[in-house]
């Protein structure tokens, strides 16, 4: 399967404050896969992403979107940061961070208002993509009197509303409840039939199979593992070791063992 | 210490207005200059803070409890241009938002807290500080002292601004139109509230964060440390190319609003000596300074103006305050002013010491 | 002072300042006198009225914007009894008691002689304290009924009208927005420092303690500001925010404008002295 690829990550060491979060990570992203980051806390998800999203750059290797090298240099220039800012899309983990505005209407118009589209414009896409999210009546609320799954789907909406071709979601389920994380997977995978390139990070293996086509699997900021969701899923020394799953005493009917599982809603059975 | 409309004079408020316009104006240069874009979320969630800070009762040596207002920290961790802008627009969120504080004296406010505020706790620590290593206990003492001598600078000017206004605005059968306390009472009745507890609320917490950050974050206190960075300083804002001319023009705008106050009002000298005999002791208090209209937090103040009130008053008008009370007002200004020329002074001696060899 | 009592005090503020906002929020949309206007209009023509309060030497004139101001209220659907609970009683308080030892301080002719003589209270000392009273009392309400009538962001759009420059209206708003969440975090904090402690302690360690709260607080402020730093980038930020503008005036604001101009000017020509 020939594929383009739309980010290539070389090597790649990254430090917060003399602590190492990544080291000699490399990796390369097709165009329109859909791809799962599998790791646990610590591993060096987060900061890939903020890679990914040139918010930080290496201390060493490189990565280039579309072939274009992503250094502090390039992303000074306005001609490539805007189309840059507008292609990718980040969604944090804690949305609280993402809803800086004073309303809902606001913050979703944020970006396009930096990219400098025209007021009509950016109100149109506004109205359109509050009403995209169902988030058309909040649109004069102030953030901190949201739930948490209204202030996720005003996060997404915030960068949706650019039409990004590259969505990097970290954590997107984490804290959501069963419905909102089954209507977060749907979306999801409508990104995925359009063709958008959509990269995961998250720990929750029970919803790898529905996002991702592809999984990298992280521990202590590099790669172990790579394939195909089946075939890492299958692995259970790899996630065990990994820190994906847990190996404690449970109980199935009147037998009580050990071995490593997950919770899911399939209940495995013996 | 927040002024309430109506205590001064919209001349008094007009001088202020435009020294706080001063300030902020020279605020802003100064952040375009530096990291400007990753100040305007540090300012702004640094605001949010020192306004949650305010709400925090602080329980105080001797069984009071005080509030602080965060300049200190604020000029310790952002710089004095930082800190006058978040102080500022703390003290506007306050007034604009939940209503405490006026909008007429929103200048003068500004002004004492977040200006001078933060010149003098910025100077006051820098002076004491010098050279110290970041997690020395001299820093310590240094950011107490700056809270405690800063709060006071504030409360100092807030009293004199009130206590000209019956120097200033009386009508032709001599009632005082605004604030009713000449600066013989305004003065002493401001400065016991904070010398003794608000100062002190200020101190202490200055003094607990520097420690807490000495321990948590110490890069956060290397901006403003007057060391020579180290790899650590690399993501914070730094002070280079000082912009003197404004502090300068500030210096000079202190020295001279008391004259440009002056002039607007009223000839003072026909004030009578006899005033000044009364009764000094009923002084009003600090209630003033924490004028929120919710009463929780009435209670401490009136417990205080309640004492006051029965305890005897002293007959205590020295002479020299009946013929030189302008002389007090004089001072406080030319004062705070001088304390601004010390620290620019400071800073360009540090400057010239360091050398131009600062990186980045 | 009990052990807890600091803390609660410190509770009590905080989920007061987050209780102020929906109070805020329920009058601005109601459909009264001041809601109907545009936002620019009240905030100059409420300022003016302030002004006029501070320039005005007459009593009887403050007075008269007093009673303007309660018929604005009412006419805006605001509940006077809130505005003297929130407003009137509070400032009555306060200033009162801050205006009291005027009666015998201020110099001029005596009138009364409640303590035999020594400490007479003067004509002039009972003018100033009403004067005082009354500035104060009108001021605060004409400043809380714009506060009450106007939802912040219109507050912040009308600041941006008048020229206040971007970069600080930016801060304005995002230093309201997380207002909001330091203050939820201290108060989580101070509660579960609440339900935590037992005994008593020693006023040094509470001390230590609560500079610990502000200390965690400080540091996840500062976090925070970087992360928002980084988000604020993601969507295209690059030093310069840009806005949308959407004030238009009307005829009824027009008008609106004219009527507190007019009133702040005959105030004042009345009121001077």
């Amino acid at each position: 399967m020939t594929m383009l690829p739309i980010f290539e990550v070389q090597n790649v060491c990254f430090d917060y404050e003399q602590i190492p979060a990544l080291r000699g990570l490399s990796l390369t992203i097709g165009r329109g896969q859909s791809v799962a980051l599998l790791g646990a806390n610590g591993s060096g998800k987060s900061t890939l992403l903020r890679l990914l999203d040139a918010l930080c750059f290496p201390s060493r290797g490189s990565i280039s979107f579309c072939s274009e090298p992503l250094t502090t240099e390039q992303l000074r220039s306005d001609e490539f940061a805007l189309p840059f800012r507008r292609r990718v899309a980040l969604v944090c983990q804690n949305p609280d961070v993402q809803l800086f505005n004073p309303t809902v209407f606001d913050e979703v118009a944020f970006g396009p208002l930096q990219m400098g589209w025209l007021s009509a414009e950016v109100v149109a896409r506004v109205e359109e993509t509050m009403h995209l999210m169902g988030i058309a009546h909040l649109r004069d609320r102030a953030p901190y009197r949201l739930s948490g799954g209204e202030k996720k789907r005003v996060a997404l909406a915030s960068v949706i509303v650019l039409d990004p071709d590259v969505l990097l979601l970290d954590e997107p389920t984490a804290m959501l409840d069963p419905r909102s994380q089954s209507q977060l997977i749907d979306l999801i995978q409508s990104w995925k039939s359009s063709s958008k390139t959509v990269i995961t990070a998250t720990h929750q293996l029970e919803i790898v199979e529905d996002i991702a086509d592809r999984v990298f699997v992280l521990e202590q900021g590099s790669v172990v593992a790579a394939g195909s969701p089946q075939e890492i899923l299958s692995d259970g020394d790899l996630l065990l070791h990994a820190n994906l799953v847990h190996a404690h005493r449970h109980t199935h009917g009147t037998m009580t063992h050990s071995h490593p599982h997950l919770h899911s809603h399939a209940r495995h059975e013996h | 210490m927040h002024i309430p409309d109506g205590y001064l004079s919209p001349s008094t408020c007009a001088a202020l207005y435009a020294g706080a316009a001063l300030g902020w104006y020279g605020g802003l240069q100064r952040i375009k200059r530096t990291l400007a874009t990753r100040m305007i979320p540090l300012i702004s969630v640094f605001a949010a803070f020192s306004f949650v800070l305010m709400m925090f009762n602080l329980p105080l040596p001797g069984g009071t409890t005080g509030h602080a207002l965060g300049v200190t920290i604020a000029s310790i961790v952002l710089g004095p241009a930082g800190s006058i802008l978040a102080i500022s627009i703390a003290i506007a969120i306050q007034a604009l938002f939940f209503g405490d504080g006026g909008i007429t004296t929103l200048g003068a406010n500004c002004f004492n807290m977040a200006i001078v505020g933060s010149l003098v706790a910025y100077a006051t620590y820098r002076i004491v500080a010098a050279g110290a290593e970041i997690t020395s206990r001299r820093r310590l003492l240094a950011a107490g002292l700056a809270g405690y001598v800063a709060t006071n600078a504030a409360a100092f000017l807030a009293a004199v601004e009130f206590g000209i206004q019956p120097m200033l605005f009386r009508d032709a059968s001599g009632v005082p139109q605004y604030a009713p306390y000449a600066l013989g009472v305004a003065i002493p009745a401001m400065m016991i509230g904070h010398l003794a507890i608000a100062g002190v609320a200020e101190g202490i917490i200055a003094a607990g964060l520097v420690a807490y950050l000495q321990a948590a974050d110490p890069a956060l206190l290397q901006s403003t440390s007057g060391l020579a960075p180290g790899a650590t300083a690399a993501c914070q804002p730094s002070m280079r190319h000082p912009q003197r001319r404004w502090w300068i023009a500030i210096a000079l705008l202190l020295l001279l609003t008391p004259l440009g106050v002056l002039t607007a009002g009223t000839a003072w000298g026909e004030w009578s000596a006899s005033s000044f005999s009364s009764a000094e002791g009923r002084a009003r208090i600090a209630a003033a300074s924490q004028n929120r209209p919710a009463p929780p937090v009435a209670p401490t103040g009136l417990q205080r103006l309640s004492s006051l009130w029965t305890s005897p008053v002293p007959a205590y008008a020295p002479p020299v305050l009946k013929s030189t009370s302008f002389g007090y007002f004089l001072s406080g200004m030319f004062g705070v002013g001088l304390v601004i020329m010390l620290s620019l002074a400071l800073q360009a001696y540090l400057q010239h010491r360091r050398g131009a060899g600062q990186p980045g | 002072m009990s052990r807890n009592r600091a803390i609660a005090a410190t509770l009590v503020s905080l989920t007061r300042a987050l209780g102020r906002a929906l109070i805020s929020e329920r009058v601005a949309r109601q459909r009264g006198l001041l809601q109907a206007l545009d936002p620019r209009v009240r905030v100059i023509g409420l300022f003016a009225l302030v002004l006029a309060v501070t320039l005005s030497d007459r009593i009887s004139v403050i007075v008269a914007l007093f009673c303007a101001a309660v018929v604005v209220a009412l006419l805006s659907k605001v509940s006077l009894a809130s505005l003297a609970a929130r407003v009137w009683l509070p400032v009555l308080f306060f200033t009162g008691v801050i205006a009291l030892p005027a009666l015998v301080l201020t110099p001029g002719e005596p009138i009364l002689a409640p303590t035999g003589g020594s400490f007479p209270v003067t004509a002039q000392g009972m003018s100033a304290a009403l004067l005082l009273i009354a500035r104060v009392e009108t001021a605060v309400t004409l400043t809380t009924l714009l506060i009450l009538c106007t939802p912040w962001m219109q507050v912040l759009q009308a600041l941006r009208a008048f020229h206040v420059p971007q970069d600080v209206v930016v801060m304005l708003a995002m230093t309201h927005r997380y207002i909001f969440l330091l203050a939820e975090t201290a108060g989580q904090m101070f509660e579960s420092r609440q339900s935590r402690t037992v005994g008593v302690f020693d006023g040094a360690t509470r001390r230590r303690m609560t500079a610990r709260t502000a200390g965690v607080l400080l540091s996840k402020s500062v976090e925070l500001s970087n992360e928002v730093f980084l988000s604020m980038q993601s969507r295209g930020f690059r030093g310069d925010v840009r806005v949308l503008s959407s004030f238009r005036m009307r005829s009824r604001d027009y008008i609106g404008l004219v009527a507190f101009l007019v009133a702040g000017g005959v105030a004042v020509w009345i009121g001077r002295s």
